[in-house]
């Protein structure tokens, strides 16, 4: 008997990655115009922030419904496999209600979830590691139990080029704090307690990406690193040369914002997610 | 042998200030920059004005007490450099005359000895050839006058440390090379050497026209200075109308300054309640001054009643302030004038801007005020001038839940505002501010209000002149050219990012212009320009 590994769309993990570590990837909804998407499987990146940027409207983004996870469970589970679901903060998402109420209804399998506290790569951080113990574990609930110890290694830092996305979102939270004002500042937000917080207001994004590279270097040795990026992948690779003394660099993952998260992070978005050893 | 009594003294503190209101302009034209700097005069007389309004009831027991009330009063309404140095003179003269009924000569030389040393103490960094060295010669005449006599005539030796103060005064220009250079003497040792001696016509009956010969002396080079900023300070006081700033003091038994507080903030603007159960103070705005007054005397006696036509005041309390605010942990109060900038401030986290600046320095009970209005727990005050920060410093004093950053621009102090993260601690945030002062490089541009030569470079009155983190760099003929030469000599370069903010005498025309140029020959520079609207300076600016 297998312990089986699930997540939501929101991790932002990369497809192969995903993959390579057997991991379910469950897609969270984007609404554009009248019709509704699933992230990363109806909808890929570049349409969706081409979208995004040139409207018309607002995208609107939904958890993944009960039955969603409940027909994943179910299928897992069948093959008398047990099942660790970790997903995005639920102080940002009902994702973990759904996932919740998923596992409740089915009442012989065993199915644990974990709230990561987390948003995007860092999710997904947690996630890959989360299915690499899972390889070598007993008990599925030894697993849940050293997961959720584990949560407050998780650390990640997004440099925005604009905090619009996110209060039309209807996301700013504490990031309200860097709102407003005529100065052009590039705003770092990371994720504390579940929740967004706003970490600096670089004046400009050259200024930004030196800044995740020393946030990201004060939080070292890590077992894990990732940068990310919704629309200009040659920022997420300048970002991933000057962190690339952290760790080997086959080590280090590039993801991108999917369209769960890539509706707040908005254009020109790039950041960096890691777990401290 | 003749003493000097309680009411003695206050009579001659207030001659002393009737002195310096007809002095000064001239202690304003000796201001050593040509830039319309801090007015010294008008602050120091703004200060005495407080001390005597606090020392207004007279028929004091004591010379104690009335240096006490006077120096209570001062410390209240310092306003600027020379004010809040003023004051802890004032300070220091009344913790040397504790218990003292009637000066003798040797009282006066110890009120002196502890004046010298608050005076000193209100500065971080003590510079000689300024008011302190006038002040320490006034000290020092007097320590040696008892020496060498054992015992002197108070007014004796009050005209001997006259003859010092004056003498000090003449040689400040060869002690700070600015002054020589401007070829004038330092402004607030003269602002000193006037209240110090119409105190003495009062004390012995000198004449006026002895007195003037003495003071008259000191060549003043600039002529426009007095007149260019009295114009530029009546401008900046006209911008606000909210009715009248009424003040006044409710004695009374068990009183309730939360009573108090709740009856009137939810009536009246901007309304500071202060206070124990014998005394409260009230400040508040209201466009009907009677009502307040009429429910403080339903309370208790009034006294220290002081309204005033806000467009005859100097300093408001602008944004932020006009609903109480709810209790915070950590609140940023800063100073700054002009639309645009009192504006940027609010939106990037201040919660209480105090509109203040070049020749509008808010005294320390008005940072106070504010500092209260924000309601938080812990408070970060960023002056954003230099003149501003003893002032700041003075009212943190003591404070524990009060720190300055002392930001000596606006440019500093929109820097370290943006390093201020309303949800980290207090320690982290005051290390990124302070951090963040040193990484911007300031350039102001203004108009010169007169000739001279500063460092070298000469400035014929009416140019434009730019300085560099305060040291004046270039003069020239359009605003435009000087930050131009300015930013140059700040080493503007690709991968910098430039922050314009356009005065109120700025034209957006030509700032444009000067924008597209600068694009053009810095490839890579990031060049913001914001409205500031700030008086005097046509552009300040910052490089980071």
């Amino acid at each position: 008997m297998a312990i089986k590994i699930v997540t939501d769309s929101a991790a932002d993990l990369p497809p192969e990655l995903a993959k390579e570590l057997e991991i379910t990837v469950v897609p969270c909804n984007v609404v554009l115009g009248d019709v509704s998407y699933k992230d990363g499987v109806d909808i890929g990146p570049d349409e969706f922030y081409r979208r995004l940027v040139s409207g018309p409207g607002f995208p609107t983004t939904s958890q993944p419904s009960v039955a969603d996870f409940q027909s994943v469970y179910q299928e897992l589970t069948g093959q008398g496999d047990s099942i660790i679901s970790v997903h995005l903060s639920a102080k940002v998402s009902g994702t973990m209600n759904s996932a919740q109420q998923a596992r409740d209804s089915l009442e012989s399998a065993e199915v644990h979830v974990i709230d990561s506290g987390m948003a995007s790569i860092a999710q997904g951080l947690v996630v890959a590691d989360a299915a690499r113990m899972a390889r070598n574990a007993d008990s599925a609930e030894e697993l849940a139990g050293k997961i959720r110890g584990g949560l407050s290694k998780a650390h990640c830092y997004f440099l925005l080029d604009t905090l619009e996305y996110l209060q039309k979102g209807g996301r700013i939270g504490k990031a309200q704090a860097f709102l407003g004002g005529v100065l052009s500042v590039k705003p770092i937000l990371g994720m504390r307690d579940g929740e967004v917080h706003p970490v600096e207001r670089p004046r400009s994004r050259q200024r930004g990406i030196t800044r995740l590279r020393e946030l990201a270097e004060q939080m070292a040795p890590v077992s894990q690193l990732a940068v990310i990026y919704s629309t200009e992948a040659q920022m997420a690779d300048d970002l991933r040369r000057s962190i690339g003394d952290m760790l080997p660099g086959d080590q280090i993952i590039t993801a991108r914002f999917g369209s769960a998260l890539g509706t707040y992070v908005g254009p020109n978005a790039v950041g960096v997610a890691l777990t401290q050893a | 042998m003749t003493v000097i009594s309680g009411s003695d003294i206050r009579e001659a503190f207030a001659s002393g200030t009737r002195w310096l209101e007809s002095y000064r302009e001239a202690v304003n034209s000796l201001n050593v920059f040509p830039v319309p700097d801090g007015d010294t005069g008008t602050n120091m007389l703004l200060t005495m004005r407080a001390s005597l309004e606090r020392a207004s009831q007279g028929g004091y027991a004591s010379a104690s007490e009335a240096i006490g009330e006077l120096a209570d009063g001062a410390f209240w309404g310092a306003r600027g450099n020379g004010g809040v140095i003023l004051s802890q003179f004032l300070r220091g003269f009344a913790q040397g005359s504790k218990g003292i009924e009637s000066y003798e000569g040797s009282d006066l030389a110890l009120a002196l000895a502890e004046a010298e040393t608050a005076a000193y103490g209100a500065v971080g960094q003590p510079v000689e050839g300024t008011m302190l060295t006038v002040i320490r010669s006034m000290a020092e005449c007097a320590r040696e006058a008892v020496a060498a006599t054992g015992e002197l005539d108070a007014r004796e030796l009050w005209a001997a440390a006259f003859a010092a103060a004056r003498a000090a005064l003449t040689r400040t220009p060869d002690m700070l090379p600015v002054l020589r250079e401007a070829g004038v003497v330092d402004s607030g040792g003269m602002g000193i050497l006037v209240l110090w001696g119409g105190a003495l016509s009062h004390l012995t009956g000198l004449s006026d026209e002895e007195l003037k010969s003495h003071l008259d002396g000191f060549a003043i080079v600039g002529q426009a200075g007095a007149d260019e900023m009295d114009r530029a300070f009546l401008e900046a006081i006209e911008e606000v109308e909210w009715g009248y700033c009424t003040q006044f003091i409710i004695t009374g038994e068990q009183l309730s300054p939360d009573q108090i507080r709740q009856h009137l903030s939810g009536m009246y603007e901007s309304a500071v309640v202060i206070g124990d159960e014998h005394n409260v103070r009230v400040h508040l705005h209201a466009l009907d001054p009677g009502a307040p007054l009429s429910y403080g005397a339903s309370v208790g006696q009034l006294s220290h009643i002081e309204v005033q036509n806000m467009t005859e005041q100097n300093v408001d309390f602008v944004s932020g302030h006009r609903d109480a605010r709810p209790p915070t942990q950590l609140a940023v109060v800063a100073v700054t004038a002009g639309d645009g900038l009192i504006r940027l401030f609010g939106d990037i986290g201040c919660s209480v801007v105090v509109s203040g600046g070049q020749t509008m320095n808010p005294s320390v009970g008005e940072l106070l005020d504010a500092v209260q209005s924000a309601n938080a727990e812990n408070t970060i005050l960023l002056p954003n001038n230099k003149n501003i920060v003893v002032s700041a410093e003075q009212a943190s004093a003591g404070r524990s839940d009060l720190h300055v950053i002392p930001s000596k621009t606006v440019p500093q102090g929109v820097a370290a505002l943006l390093a201020f993260n309303p949800e980290d601690s207090l320690s982290s945030n005051l290390h990124s501010m302070l951090a963040a002062l040193d990484a911007v490089t300031t350039v102001e541009v203004t108009r010169a209000v007169r000739d001279s030569t500063v460092g070298g470079v000469e400035v014929a009155g009416g140019q434009f002149i730019g300085l560099v983190d305060g040291e004046l760099e270039v003069a020239t003929e359009t605003p435009e050219e000087a930050l131009r030469l300015s930013l140059e000599e700040a080493g503007i370069s690709a991968d910098l990012v430039v922050t314009l903010y356009l005065g109120e005498d700025g034209v957006q025309e030509d700032a444009n212009v000067l924008v597209s140029s600068l694009e053009s020959d810095f490839p890579g520079v990031q060049i913001d320009m914001v409205f500031g609207g700030q008086p005097h300076y046509h552009y300040l600016a910052s490089v980071e």
